[in-house]
């Protein structure tokens, strides 16, 4: 590309994960009633105390509005034209992985996550969702020699029933938003995490999700609960594949941590993003939140967002333990057609809490990019202090940056500070890169991820560069 | 003049009985806390103002400002002169269907039009009430021309220990060039609510600068809203606002670009005390046009008592590349470090924290039009040092 | 022009009546230079009279526009080029005003930018640690301390750190032709130095220098072979080292006598070029 393009013509990336895995699977009629509700809990042969708390999250939806106060603009969801419940053909989870289609392993190896003994990654624990459902976990026995359990919250609900009961809905209620609501009604599998006091988990923990059906919902829910001194570091990354209509993704996860207790949630989500011309993609409506419940807990999210039609989520933090920490390190990138809406909640309820937020937004195209923050300190949280920064990038005079960061203190013996600015990258930076013989993209891609570097400082190693790539990827053509 | 729109009966639900009067002024019923721009301002407050409009004090003779001195350079529009530049400062800046404004119609405002031409030194603007209850309205039109330039001051406060709701819309229209030096400087008591609207429009190569000073009052809320109609323009905002007691002060600022190179310089500062709310939403639009546009926003809190609540929201909306944008916001109680400076100098805990809400406030302060002077804005605000 | 200084050494960049503007506003009216293998050329002249016009515009700079001449780099049309393309076939700008660019690792950044050259010349690419070691090295032809590396490109340097930063990439990307616009300004004395041991130590007879400065203190450390004065967008005299103490003593203002004389005459004959 000559020097003379614009920063504008780098963004048109085939997306490459867009194949479908031709795979019979279970589904049940379209549409959403009580009856679909009792159906998925009775397909999943659940206890009564889940089928109520499906129910009363139902009955709470039907009274909800969807919410609109998001700038984001898409065609009203039909929730009657969507399938809740779709599973790949396949009795039971396998209990080994030779057992499972040889299609489902052939199609996370395509994703870069293989699951099989022989090639899977080396320190990282993998759960694999293919549509509503967990297909395998690899490393389970490994980790349970040190008391960690890591299976899906299917498995977790048979398996682990109390543990399941006492923190299921204790972090988002039911009727937290209508989203959750919906997720708590229908939510078919995802991922269940416990780690026992004083332990340190031996590996990364990681779920992959994968939507494949052209007209399901994915609606899965993740519970990780950390003991008092104990440590987690999990990371999740998404894809689906190009279909011309809208997937609705709606999960939640809810992390709890006690006493010095500390948990790290990486994500890198690249769920397919729609056309140039906005047609397609994913709506990725997610409600992430966790709370510090033990003094000197520690939450962090971290979050690489690239893909979704529209994406709309705000991993919170409710600090409630003193001293507790809560931190939130983002990138959102959008490009073509993309609307995310996404920032953090910092609810500073504990004395002497802390919270850091970092958020850089990248739009290019004709996207929209939003970072809507808010930072609440109540009247008991002594000695609380915020920082906050949210920096955004425009690429190219079609993109557009908006900036809601909402403070709330009730407290003076505390302190709060939010830092923003705009920038883009200016011809005299490029010109000085590539006057040392750096290409015009790679030129580009440097300041990116420049930008960009405080975030991924965050993610775990190996995923670091992956995200570094997959934003390079997404950029190209867009600039120039 | 005015027209208020009609607002059907049923729409007009406005929940205390003791409010249905301000709604049937209004001819609107009154934003309540569900409507985003109004989620932290109650107004219901409001009920504890009698029916009854508190005139402006010359209500007599209708026109408060008829023995007005202007200054050469500024002249007073009546009739159809007047009428054609009504309203275009509200319409431009989005606001000409908000409730103050429709309440401020409704309430048969006293009503003053200047033409401003050349330099026309500075003006004081006397916003006298009557001793009576209720609401008193001000609606004040500035039209300055190419090139003029204007310092003016306006004092409104509420009559003492009564109950009144004081309105006051001020529009501006600022030609090529011209340059308003506009001050507000609002003492209010506990009894007493200000609801102020500042639209603005501006020309290129015109500065506006505006410094909005309120304390004391059971409510206010200023909304100041600029549009640089092509840019190019520099608008400079200030605001301080103190509450104390279980008084809440508002400011709801809106600022856009409608053309390249404009460039706004914005600082807001609250001090809140006792039981008081302060609230300060700031919004900035930069739309595609707007290329090259310089933005800043600085909010800062003082937060001295724990039963007083702050809530702030910047709002930033950027649809063009090139341009610069930063805003930042910071709540704190006094810098223990700066405390113990002063004591370590001697100076008593009590009088060390008087001195640094004073250089706080200062900043402010002395933007005001020199008029403000003989008002000693900083023992309005705070009381004596 | 003054005479052919080494008659027999491979011309590296020839510069024929070349013009540029910028936002429309013509700036460079008609440069001629010839560059050959071993030498060292000064260019001086008043503020404004387009010095670091003529160098962005052969480094590519998109913001000028080449309305007439040419540039032959070794033989080749130099303006068909991409910036990138320049560096990595050795033609290289230290800049008057580096820019700053947050974020980006100095260290990564050098690593890049040799790379790119090492991979045109048909060197090997260096990974991380062979990099450190290169650089390392290369950091004492600057007096450089190696803090520096590990900081974002140029971002919070000063003025003359900048200026070593620029040395450095220069000696990381061993250029044919360096063009240095006012490397010596913003610089101390012991920097000065420092700077011009660099440059004398990094030119072989195989490279050219051309230096843009203001300064005969510069000159009195790197001895050129010739001097040229710019004046409104063209080479108005040339002549040998001598040429810059005249400047020294007697300043610029024979220029404007020359630039009337210039103006005045009905047909303007481009200066030949020797
Ligand atoms: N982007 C631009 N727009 C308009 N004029 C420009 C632009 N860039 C350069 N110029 C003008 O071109 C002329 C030459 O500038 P240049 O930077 O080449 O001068 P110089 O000889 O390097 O000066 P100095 O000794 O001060 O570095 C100056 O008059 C300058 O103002
Ligand atoms: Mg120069």
């Amino acid at each position: 590309m000559s020097s003379t393009a614009t920063v504008g013509d780098l963004v048109s990336q085939n997306y490459k994960y867009g194949f479908v895995t031709d795979i019979a699977t279970d589904k049940i009629a379209k549409g959403l009633s009580e009856e679909v509700v009792r159906l998925i809990s009775s397909m999943k042969q659940e206890p009564a105390f889940l089928l109520d708390f499906r129910l009363r999250a139902y009955r709470q939806w039907l009274q909800m509005e969807e919410p609109d106060w998001a700038t984001l603009g898409y065609p009203p969801i039909d929730y009657q034209e969507i399938i809740y419940y779709a599973a790949p053909k396949q009795q039971q989870k396998k209990s080994s992985l030779d057992e499972v289609d040889p299609k489902l392993l052939e199609t996370f190896e395509k994703l870069g996550i293989p699951l099989s003994e022989q090639k899977r990654l080396s320190n990282v624990a993998v759960d694999a969702v293919f549509d509503s459902v967990s297909i395998a976990t690899t490393f389970r026995e490994q980790l349970a020699e040190h008391g960690v359990i890591f299976c899906s919250i299917s498995e977790a609900v048979k398996d682990h029933p109390e543990l399941v009961e006492r923190y299921l809905g204790t972090v988002v209620p039911t009727n937290d938003n209508y989203f959750a609501a919906l997720n708590s009604a229908v939510f078919s599998d995802g991922s269940f995490v416990f780690i026992p006091k004083g332990v340190e988990c031996p590996m990364e923990l990681s779920t992959y999700f994968r939507i494949n059906s052209g007209d399901t919902g994915q609606f899965e829910r993740t519970l990780i609960i950390a003991e008092e001194a104990s440590t987690v570091s999990y990371l999740e990354g998404c894809t689906a594949p190009m279909f011309d209509t809208n997937q609705l993704h709606a999960a939640v996860v809810e992390l709890v941590a006690l006493d010095d207790a500390s948990i790290k949630y990486s994500t890198v989500q690249n769920w397919y993003a729609g056309d140039e011309n906005g047609v397609g993609g994913i709506y990725n409506f997610v409600t992430k939140r966790g709370q510090c419940r033990g003094d000197r807990s520690r939450i962090s999210w971290t979050q690489v967002e690239t893909g979704s039609a529209i994406t709309w989520k705000y991993p919170s933090c409710v600090l409630q333990g003193a001293d507790s920490v809560g931190e939130f390190y983002s990138v959102a990138l959008t490009n073509n057609r993309q609307q995310a809406d996404t920032g953090t909640k910092m609810v500073h309820v504990g004395p002497r809490t802390r919270s850091t937020i970092v958020s850089k937004g990248i739009s290019a195209g004709h996207s929209a990019n939003s970072y809507r923050g808010l930072v609440q300190i109540g009247p008991k949280a002594v000695g609380a202090r915020n920082y906050s920064q949210c920096d955004s990038m425009l690429i190219g005079d079609q993109a557009a940056a908006n900036t809601y960061p909402y403070i709330r203190c009730q407290q003076p013996q505390s302190s709060i500070e939010h830092e923003a600015s705009t920038c883009r990258i200016s011809e005299d930076q490029l010109f000085y890169l590539q006057s040392r013989g750096i290409g015009f993209e790679e030129a580009v891609s440097m300041m990116v991820s420049g930008f960009c570097r405080d975030v991924f400082n965050q993610l775990p190693m190996e995923f670091a560069a992956e995200a570094d790539k997959l934003l390079a990827l997404k950029l190209e053509g867009s600039v120039g | 003049m005015v027209a208020a729109p009609v607002v059907t009966a049923a729409a007009a639900g406005s929940g205390a009985p003791a409010l249905a009067w301000l709604a049937e002024l209004a001819g609107a019923p009154l934003p309540t806390r569900r409507q985003e721009d109004w989620r932290f301002t109650d107004l219901t407050a409001l009920a504890a103002i009698p029916v009854g409009v508190a005139a402006p004090a010359a209500g007599r003779a209708l026109d408060p400002w008829a023995e007005l001195n202007l200054p050469a350079g500024v002249t007073r529009l009546t009739g159809t002169a007047a009428e054609a530049q009504l309203g275009t400062a509200l319409a431009a800046s989005g606001c000409d269907q908000h409730w103050p404004v429709l309440l401020n119609g409704g309430a048969r405002p006293a009503l003053l039009v200047l033409k401003v031409e050349g330099d026309a030194g500075s003006l004081e603007l006397p916003l006298p009430v009557s001793a009576g209850e209720g609401v008193a309205a001000w609606r004040l039109l500035l039209v300055l021309e190419p090139g003029a330039r204007l310092e003016l001051l306006q004092v409104p406060a509420p009559a003492p220990g009564q109950r009144q709701l004081l309105s006051l819309v001020s529009e501006v229209v600022l030609g090529e060039g011209a340059r308003l030096q506009l001050g507000c400087l609002a003492q209010g008591h506990n009894h007493a609510a200000l609801l102020h609207h500042l639209a603005v429009r501006q020309a290129s190569a015109s500065e506006l600068q505006a410094t909005l000073v309120s304390s004391g009052w059971g409510l206010a809320r200023h909304e100041p809203r600029v549009v640089q109609e092509q840019g190019a323009a520099r608008t400079r905002l200030l605001g301080l606002q103190r509450v104390d007691g279980r008084q809440l002060a508002d400011t709801h600022s809106f600022v856009r670009f409608d053309g390249p190179d404009g460039e706004l310089d914005q600082l807001h500062k609250a001090v809140a005390d006792g039981s008081g709310r302060s609230v300060f939403n700031g919004a900035v639009q930069v739309p595609r046009l707007a290329q090259r546009t310089n933005a800043a926003q600085l909010s800062r809190t003082l937060l001295l008592s724990d039963r007083a609540r702050i809530d702030t929201k910047p709002e930033l909306e950027i649809v063009a590349d090139d341009v610069k944008c930063a805003h930042g916001a910071t709540v704190s109680q006094l810098q223990s470090e700066e405390l113990f400076y002063l004591r370590s100098r001697g100076i008593d805990a009590t009088t060390a924290a008087g001195l640094l809400q004073r250089a706080f406030c200062h900043e402010v302060l002395r933007e005001l039009p020199a008029a403000a002077h003989r008002h000693d804005p900083m023992t309005a605000l705070l009381g004596a040092a | 022009m003054s005479a052919v200084i080494r008659p027999d050494a491979p011309v590296l960049l020839e510069i024929r009546d070349l013009h540029a503007s910028v936002e429309n506003q013509p700036i460079l009216k008609g440069v001629n230079l010839t560059i050959r293998a071993g030498e060292i050329h000064a260019v001086m002249g008043r503020n404004g009279s387009g010095k670091s016009t003529l160098s962005k515009v052969l480094a590519g700079h998109p913001a000028y526009t080449v309305t007439a001449g040419s540039v032959f780099y070794r033989g080749e049309n130099l303006l068909d080029l991409d910036p990138e393309q320049r560096s990595r076939i050795g033609l290289f700008l230290g800049f008057q005003y580096p820019v700053e660019i947050p974020g980006v690792s100095n260290l990564e950044f050098l690593r890049v930018a040799t790379n790119a050259r090492r991979k045109e010349r048909g060197d090997e690419e260096l990974d991380t640690f062979a990099f450190e070691d290169v650089v390392r090295e290369r950091l004492s032809v600057v007096q450089m301390d190696p803090a520096f590396l590990d900081r974002s490109v140029n971002e919070g340097f000063s003025g003359g750190e900048k200026k070593r930063n620029e040395i450095l990439q220069m000696a990381l990307l061993e250029p044919v032709v360096a063009i240095l616009d006012e490397t010596d300004s913003g610089l101390d004395i012991d920097a000065l130095r420092i700077v011009a041991g660099g440059v004398n130590q990094l030119s072989s007879p195989d490279n050219a220098t051309l230096l843009i400065t203001h300064y005969q203190r510069l000159l009195d450390l790197i001895t050129p072979d010739a001097v040229h004065v710019m004046a409104a967008g063209r080479i108005l005299r040339s002549g040998g080292k001598e040429l810059a103490l005249e400047l020294e003593r007697s300043g610029y203002d024979w220029v404007d006598a020359e630039l009337a004389r210039l103006d005045g005459e009905a047909e303007r004959q481009p200066l030949e070029v020797a």
